[in-house]
């Protein structure tokens, strides 16, 4: 039996400048690492950078050629942040226009996460990607929604994620194995998050915002400012 | 009473024209005094996700372009409406980038809603009645699904209309809204 080589594209459509500081980045750090031990060939798209450097047009060329894409970003007001609605609104023109079919029986897939706890609320994007999909002819294969973001920069390899980091690459891992079998038929969406109460984490995070001011050399108060009252 | 007017420059459609014509006889006909912004393609820079607006200069998005004098005129008008292209179930990009920055609006903090799920709490006392329409040339079911869903499922003082050429039905829809600024529930 011959093996039959698979490419996947990588897209990181988180706004942050810093990709080091982007949640959605580690989720496709943590997508690589399974798509390479599947043996797929792996590429790597962040939505600013091709933006800002200007190989938007490359970039969507490399993703027309692909078996699949995986688009990993977080929600933004219960949607798609705009940068990467840019970047896919601009996809489906460069496609219309190029007269380009995207590979055949492509797959997608989509990885969102949130700063809320609750998982279910990037149940919408997940849903846009799907449209998404349709629109341009791709199979949707299933999403990943992420509760708690701002958990996992920094505990990922803590003892108490691992059941969630085993999640993940169960699902990412799953992902593999549908890009290889050219599996046709979409899967359930999964669900995922931190094993952390959910009280604790909104106290954390509210702490985290008067520190962060702080060091701004901001007053707790200077957080409730109303900039815009006339 | 104060209205402003949201449009992407990237869609002005013959249903845009439409859509754009009985919405400002609506409100003209209301006495409201109308402002409109068109956002293009190159006028707002994307969110860079770095809270500044919450942590750095509260309440302002750190980018100094023209979305400060956007978000000062949101917060100073009775009713806003957002005319949104309807693109793969949602908001365009251009709207989108809008609405992003509109972040500053509200408090960092957490709050539990009485129905269980995670907001924010508001910045301000009130707010304008929020009312965005979706249109496109040709609306399928699943997007006008998913375009309510994204906005009424999460948010409780914002409203949707999907146009689906139908004035009548647009009509009927404006006049079911009450037209004047909401409290403070997001
Ligand atoms: C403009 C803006 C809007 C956001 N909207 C939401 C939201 O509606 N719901 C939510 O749970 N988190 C929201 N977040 C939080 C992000 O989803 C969260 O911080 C995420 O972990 C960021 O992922 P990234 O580091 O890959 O960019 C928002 C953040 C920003 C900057």
């Amino acid at each position: 039996m011959s093996i039959v080589s698979r490419r996947v594209i990588l897209v990181n459509g988180s706004p942050k400048i810093k990709s080091n500081q982007s949640v959605s980045e580690l989720f496709v750090n943590l997508q690589e690492n399974s798509m390479k031990e599947a043996g797929i060939d792996v590429g790597r798209i962040n939505v600013r950078d091709s933006i800002t450097l200007g190989k938007t047009q490359e970039d969507y060329l490399e993703m027309s050629q692909a078996d699949a894409i995986i688009f990993t970003f977080p929600l933004y007001i219960f949607c798609l942040p705009g940068i990467l609605m840019r970047f896919l609104q601009d996809y489906q023109q460069f496609l219309m226009k190029q007269n380009l079919t995207i590979e055949k029986e492509q797959k997608i897939f989509a990885v969102v996460n949130c700063g809320f706890p609750e998982p279910d609320i990037n149940e919408e994007a997940v849903r846009v990607i799907k449209s998404f999909s349709r629109q341009i002819g791709a199979l949707f294969g299933f999403g990943v929604m992420i509760g708690g973001g701002g958990m996992f920069l920094g505990t990922i390899d803590a003892p108490f994620m691992k059941k969630t980091k085993a999640e993940l690459y169960n699902a990412f891992d799953q992902m593999s194995e549908m890009i290889i079998k050219m599996e046709l038929s979409p899967m359930e969406n999964r669900f995922i998050k931190p094993n952390f109460p959910r009280k604790l984490y909104l106290f954390a995070a509210d702490r985290e915002w008067i520190s962060a001011a702080k060091k701004n050399g901001l007053k707790k108060r200077d957080l409730y400012r109303r900039p815009y009252l006339k | 009473m104060k209205a402003l007017i949201l449009i992407d420059k990237e869609y002005q459609t013959d249903i845009y024209e439409q859509l754009h014509n009985t919405i400002k006889d609506y409100f003209e006909q209301k006495k409201f005094e109308l402002d409109e912004i068109k956002i293009g393609k190159e006028d707002l820079a994307f969110c860079m996700g770095c809270f500044g607006c919450w942590v750095k200069k509260p309440g302002e998005c750190v980018i100094d372009d023209t979305m400060s004098q956007i978000n000062h005129k949101f917060i100073n008008s009775d009713v806003v409406i957002c005319l949104s292209p309807l693109v793969f179930g949602q908001f365009s990009a251009n709207i989108k980038n809008a609405l992003d920055r509109w972040l500053p609006n509200v408090l960092p903090f957490f709050i539990t809603r009485p129905d269980g799920s995670t907001m924010h709490p508001s910045r301000y006392k009130s707010y304008p009645r929020q009312i965005v329409i979706a249109y496109a040339e040709d609306i399928k079911d699943e997007d006008a699904e998913l375009v309510v869903d994204i906005v009424k499922k999460h948010r409780r003082s914002m409203d949707v209309i999907v146009y689906k050429n139908s004035q009548a039905k647009l009509l009927e829809s404006l006049n079911n809204i009450d037209m004047m600024r909401v409290g403070d529930e997001l």
